[in-house]
């Protein structure tokens, strides 16, 4: 028998804080769709995701139903093309990613991962076709995104591909102009990627995954406020430590719906279940979001000296009551901070309090990076690489993942607003300091080692 | 051993399990299973006792309401048929249906006719009727026991129909998905 509190205090998460499945993540499999026969490969791998994904969002929807919970988002996640695809150019690599736009429609999914490479320590043939096709990919596709690793704690950081993707962002912006450079939101650049993350636009199934996973992205930042923002009100001394479990339980209990979600989504296609990413990814919706979290802690904004400090409790906090829910935690797992996503951060940026630089020191502790980061157009590529490298060196050097989706907006300067549309927000561009004229590092290329395992200071 | 349904009802104070209970033992029955709860101060209990083959309802009752007399309270006595039919051939799901909205009269009436005539079967049910418009003064939570062999999408529809009548917010949860948050 379940008691009226138990039943209340579910329904409230859902009526008034936004709790949701915030994907189910699809992952396919196309090594063994390999060719060297263009035409007969993007046959193939449309017919294996047209087949393998035809009933994911009918059934992510049925089930959805039977829990009162809703699936937002429903995905596919393909092996990365730059392997799967090794033998074609970059005009062929652009099919390729036209053909996952087209298979993505067709089975109705709004996001498909994968138009990926891995190129920590060095690119191959199908690495480099991939990379110079990316911003044609991305601006002739609505649907498909891409991610490219470029930096490993095992490999170093592979600076020919860093100083390449600046060039390659810049051209992504230019050709999708009218649209404030929305080609570019759908590429991450990342140092230590996982294998197996179900959110866009880093998802990929890697190559150590088996040939079908469902994977699924829990979220929730709405609840963790409210639920400080209660507890606060009970007990307004109440100190971190508290605060930090009273965020862990929480997170307990958003994971869980994600697991027994998952769990019975991955058994009706008959698919093995693959992870839990408890992340907090943010909507561009009130309530929905995490930098009113920082708020809900005490902080006038994130951005405030102290905000640091506040995701570090906030992204720990969500670990640990994640990985007491889920056997099968996986993905980036974390706190998201993606600026135009959503809209307090959007606001931060906005009013100032938080810039650029304090962006990158948030980033050493939570999930991912510079998530959805507005730039002035004229940033130059050299500069937008010099950003990117810096990000993989906190990752490189942490053990952790960190990535970049980075837009230069064409014909914007800092302070100027960009529109990227639905999921994707809008936010005020921020300024790049101190980013003007020639970089002769970023520009010497090769390799930064891999960093020394020992005297960790 | 024959098998006896047990409902006692009264004005909730200190005593009243002891005292029927100190009856039953006395008169060698075994309590199997037992279930209590108070509402605004009135007790109500259901006790499932095997007892011995000589049991008799009526003068159960008659010892019960003798020795308690001071505790005013009602009994009921009912002997148990061996193995009785289940109401449904069907293996069922357990569903967690709840109501929120503004209170007036017929609510339960309307939303249980729904259920009863889908062959729904009610196992569990809360309701407050606090009066106001604030949605958590006035709500109903019913477990209920959905067959499989009726027409789910069909019942979900007709009862948000009739919720949508009476003014009433529904969701109708499978109980995993409560049990899956709130328990570890």
């Amino acid at each position: 028998m379940l008691t009226n509190r138990e039943v209340l205090s579910v329904l409230d998460m859902l009526r008034n804080e936004h709790l949701d499945l915030r994907t189910v993540t699809l992952g396919l499999s196309l090594l063994d769709c390999a060719s060297d026969d263009i035409k007969r490969f993007n046959a193939k791998i449309y017919d294996r995701i047209a087949r393998k994904a035809e009933n994911l969002v009918t059934l992510c929807d049925q089930i959805g139903e039977k829990y009162g919970i809703p699936v937002v988002n429903k995905r596919v996640s393909v092996s990365p093309i730059a392997v799967a695809a090794a033998p074609f150019n970059s005009d062929e690599m652009t099919t390729i990613a036209q053909t996952l736009d087209r298979a993505a429609q067709t089975v109705q999914v709004d996001f498909i991962g994968g138009f990926s490479a891995l190129v920590e320590k060095g690119m191959a043939v199908g690495d480099r076709a991939l990379i110079e096709a990316l911003p044609q990919a991305l601006a002739s596709t609505q649907r498909v995104c891409a991610s490219i690793n470029v930096a490993s704690t095992r490999a170093g950081i592979n600076m020919d591909a860093v100083l390449l993707l600046g060039r390659q962002i810049k051209a992504a912006a230019q050709l999708s102009a009218a649209q404030d450079g929305l080609a570019c939101a759908k590429l991450c650049v990342f140092a230590n990627i996982p294998q197996d993350i179900p959110f866009m636009a880093g998802a990929y199934l890697g190559v150590g995954e088996a040939d079908a996973v469902i994977n699924v992205g829990v979220s929730g930042p709405g609840v963790v406020k409210k639920a400080i923002d209660r507890a606060v009100a009970e007990n307004p001394t109440m100190d971190l430590q508290q605060i930090s479990e009273l965020i862990k339980r929480t997170s307990y209990k958003v994971t869980r719906v994600g697991e027994l979600i998952g769990r019975e989504v991955a058994e009706k296609m008959g698919i093995r279940f693959g992870v839990v990413d408890l992340s907090l990814a943010p909507t561009p919706n009130v309530g929905d979001s995490v930098g009113e979290i920082f708020q809900s802690l005490g902080l006038k904004s994130i951005g405030v000296p102290g905000s640091t400090a506040a995701l570090a409790l906030l992204n720990d906090a969500v670990k640990k009551g994640g990985a007491f829910a889920s056997s099968n935690v996986g993905g980036l797992s974390g706190a998201f901070i993606p600026v135009s996503e959503d809209l307090n951060i959007a606001e931060a940026a906005r009013s100032g309090q938080l810039s650029l630089e304090k962006l990158e020191a948030l980033t050493s502790v939570c999930s991912v990076g510079l998530d959805m980061v507005a730039v002035p157009g004229d940033t130059s590529a050299e500069t937008l690489s010099a950003i990117m490298a810096d990000e993989m060196a906190i990752g490189v050097i942490n053990k952790k993942t960190t990535a970049t989706r980075l837009i230069p907006v064409p014909g914007k300067k800092a302070g100027d607003f960009a529109k990227f549309g639905g999921l994707l927000g809008e936010a005020t561009i921020m300024a790049v300091n101190n980013g003007q004229g020639e970089n002769l590092f970023i520009r010497r290329g090769g390799l930064i080692p891999s960093p020394i395992h020992s005297l960790t200071n | 051993m024959k098998k006896f349904s047990i409902s006692v009802l009264g004005q909730d104070r200190p005593g009243i399990i002891a005292a029927v209970t100190q009856v039953l033992f006395e008169q060698g029955f075994n309590i199997e299973d037992v279930s209590q709860t108070i509402l605004q101060g009135e007790f109500s209990s259901i006790f499932i006792v095997a007892g011995p083959e000589k049991s008799d309802p009526q003068a159960l009752v008659a010892i019960l309401n003798k020795t308690t007399s001071a505790l005013n309270m009602q009994f009921h006595v009912r002997e148990l048929e061996g193995n009785p039919p289940k109401w449904t051939q069907s293996a069922c799901q357990s569903f967690v249906i709840t109501t929120f909205g503004p209170d007036q009269k017929g609510l339960v009436a309307q939303v249980t006719r729904v259920l009863a005539d889908f062959n729904v079967n009610v196992t569990q049910l809360q309701a407050a009727f606090r009066g106001g418009d604030a949605p958590g003064s006035n709500y109903m939570i019913y477990e209920v026991d959905i067959p499989n062999d009726i027409d789910q999408q069909k019942l979900r529809d007709t009862l948000k129909g009739k919720c949508r009548q009476l003014n009433l917010d529904v969701s109708i949860q499978h109980k995993n998905i409560f049990e899956a948050v709130n328990r570890v």
